[in-house]
């Protein structure tokens, strides 16, 4: 009778454990980032993660738009200590009869924006266009790279009435939100990484984040 | 986290100062071609259909979509105004190709609430002869079908003043939008002016005796023929508790019909509203029903609207054969129709033939207007009538004096309220 209440026991655990590692492997095992050094910023790549569907395509294929917030994080321990941060944002359409998606950078005095692009070529553009400046990080120094990337209704983040920008209010309704189960958010990590461990690429412009 | 993610925030928005999403959507290069609102069973396309689910103001904003570059700024305004018009749960948008290449399609798809109150007026007038007269509705719905109770003190419409209540059932989607179905209950009672009570202490042939209450149940069903042609066809079975000469009732049971056309039609300028309707009320001895008799009344309404300036003309006519009882008769000569004339010197119980004409013009909330028409019995001479009036409308609330025409003493009535 104890070794049956023993069994169930271990039973709910194993369905427990199972049920909380079973997504992160998935998300593992589907999305892993690659990180380049092209001697000033660091960059990132991940063929595999394809954030241009579902809900998102959806409303693109609908003639609306998408927006992702993306932020960049270096880390310089494992427990999370932040020693440089960068963000940026992507408007995301899909032009009916094209059948093609266009992408416009959101952030910057001079949005750069790619057009006629097949939806992986949108969604590497995006993560081509993030990078993180490396000044100050010692090249034999371990640190960590994690990458963010979630959805943002694009009425968010438009303006209100006569204000320019968006306001603390209503940033502080947006973040208060809960997020929806259907709302994408992803987040990948990789490290510990030296810069002397990178494979250096050329330049790709400069970021002073 | 969520301080990163503010930071992330801040710093986009501050940086791209607030996008619009007309910014960076591809297909506002395209036109939009047409513009449909969908909701759970209707359809329409703003630019040809009117089915008044929408209002003129808010029709118009969406047919100023068509032809112009797409708007995606513009669409989610829209929407929302939708949402609040039609009481609805959520009014979402997308857009899809449209017939013509680099032409687009924009439809919005309105989920209703499944539950919903409503409050009505549904009377609320007063003119210097009669009184005032008032009602008011209120209920629930629960998807497409709505339970309404009201309340009423009317001595404006009938040669009564009648006071009661009423409960409706509607439901408006039975099964397709082209059908539905209604089942109301009335309770009234009546009073009655003197110069009636007279009238009827001579012995009248042509209508009832007076009643001191009355109870009707009409079920209903409604059709939509074509989308500007709508039928009703049902049952009234009504009551009448009689006092005199001893205490009895008498039942009038009708089948009952109405034909209604409504078109409105909208130019680059003007707006043109075209109203039509037939209506028979046919009690026979089919339905044990003790008075027989069928009316048939016809109305005709058009209303041409040019900027500021609105003209209307009505027209309406009707012809009892049989004995009716008071509460089927027409009258003339209250507060909207033949308007300065007291119905009681007109014609005490009403009468089985009428006529009548209304042309008002308005400008801005300002209105005058000529009534003319007549109210007689089978067998009787026919007396034209004319009032002219004066007043001011906005939207439903009107304040208006109006003059009888005739020989002698001007007696001008004065009346308010709210008329539809």
């Amino acid at each position: 009778m104890a070794q049956s209440a023993r069994g169930a026991l271990i039973s709910r655990r194993s369905w427990l454990l199972a049920c909380l590692v079973a997504p992160l492997s998935r998300l593992r095992a589907a999305t892993s980032l690659e990180v380049t050094f092209d001697g000033d910023n660091l960059h990132v790549a991940a063929p595999q993660l394809h954030f241009l569907a579902g809900k998102p395509l959806e409303r693109l294929r609908g003639g609306g738009s998408a927006v992702f917030l993306s932020q960049i994080t270096l880390l310089s321990d494992e427990r999370g200590t932040i020693f440089r941060r960068v963000s940026d944002s992507f408007g995301v359409s899909y032009d009916l009869w094209e059948e093609t998606f266009s992408v416009t950078e959101l952030s910057g005095n001079n949005p750069r924006s790619a057009s006629r692009l097949t939806a992986a070529s949108a969604e590497a553009w995006c993560l081509e266009n993030m990078a993180i400046s490396a000044s100050g990080l010692p090249a034999d120094r371990p640190f960590w790279l994690r990458f963010d990337l979630r959805t943002a209704d694009p009425k968010d983040v438009a303006p209100q009435g006569n204000e320019p920008g968006i306001s603390i209010t209503r940033l502080i309704e947006i973040l208060s939100r809960k997020p929806a189960p259907d709302n994408p958010h992803w987040t990948l990590q990789a490290g510990p990484l030296r810069l002397s461990d990178l494979a250096r690429e050329s330049g790709r412009g400069t970021r002073n984040g | 986290m969520r301080y990163a993610w503010l930071g992330c925030v801040l710093f986009s928005s501050l940086l791209c100062a607030g996008p619009l999403e007309s910014d960076f959507n591809v297909n506002t290069r395209y036109r939009v071609e047409s513009v449909i609102v969908s909701g759970d069973g209707w359809k329409t396309n703003v630019s040809t259909d009117h089915n008044g689910k929408i209002s003129t103001g808010l029709r118009r904003d969406l047919m100023a979509l068509i032809g112009e570059n797409l708007n995606p700024d513009a669409l989610d305004g829209l929407a929302e105004r939708l949402k609040k018009e039609l009481n609805a749960r959520e009014v979402s948008h997308h857009v899809s190709r449209g017939a013509n290449p680099n032409y687009l399609r924009v439809e919005f798809d309105v989920k209703p609430n499944t539950f919903s109150l409503h409050a009505n007026v549904t009377k609320f007038t007063y003119d210097s002869k009669s009184g005032w007269s008032g009602g008011g509705e209120a209920g629930f719905g629960v998807r497409q079908n709505d339970f309404t109770l009201g309340v009423v003190s009317n001595s404006d419409d009938l040669p009564e003043r009648f006071a009661g209540v009423t409960a409706r059932y509607e439901n408006r989607h039975l099964g397709t939008s082209r059908l539905g179905l209604r089942f109301q209950v009335e309770s009234y009672h009546e009073q009655w002016n003197g110069s009636t009570l007279n009238e009827l202490a001579k012995g009248s042939e042509v209508t009832s005796d007076a009643y001191r209450s009355r109870q009707n149940f009409e079920p209903v069903a409604t059709i939509v023929l074509a989308r500007p042609l709508t039928l009703e066809v049902g049952t009234s079975f009504e009551r009448f508790e009689d006092q005199y000469p001893a205490a009895h009732t008498e039942a009038s049971n009708a089948f009952i019909a109405s034909l209604r056309y409504h078109r409105h039609l909208e130019g680059s300028e003007n707006q043109q509203d075209v109203e039509a309707g037939y209506y028979l009320r046919a009690a026979a001895r089919l339905l044990a029903s003790d008075f027989v008799f069928a009316s048939h009344s016809w109305t005709f309404r058009y209303q041409l609207t040019h900027g500021k300036h609105v003209l209307t003309d009505d027209v309406s006519a009707g012809v009892i054969t049989g004995r009716a009882p008071l509460s089927d008769r027409f009258v003339l000569g209250n507060s909207s129709s033949l308007r300065g004339w007291n119905k009681y010197d007109l014609d005490p119980l009403g009468g089985n033939r009428m006529v009548y004409n209304s042309v008002e013009y308005r400008y801005g909330i300002l209105k005058v207007f000529y009534d003319s028409g007549a109210i007689w019995d089978s067998g009787q001479s026919v007396i034209p009538r004319h009032s002219v009036g004066v007043g001011l409308r906005e939207s439903v609330f009107t304040i208006a004096v109006a003059f009888p025409i005739r020989e002698g003493r001007a007696d001008p009535i004065f009346m308010m309220g709210m008329i539809y």
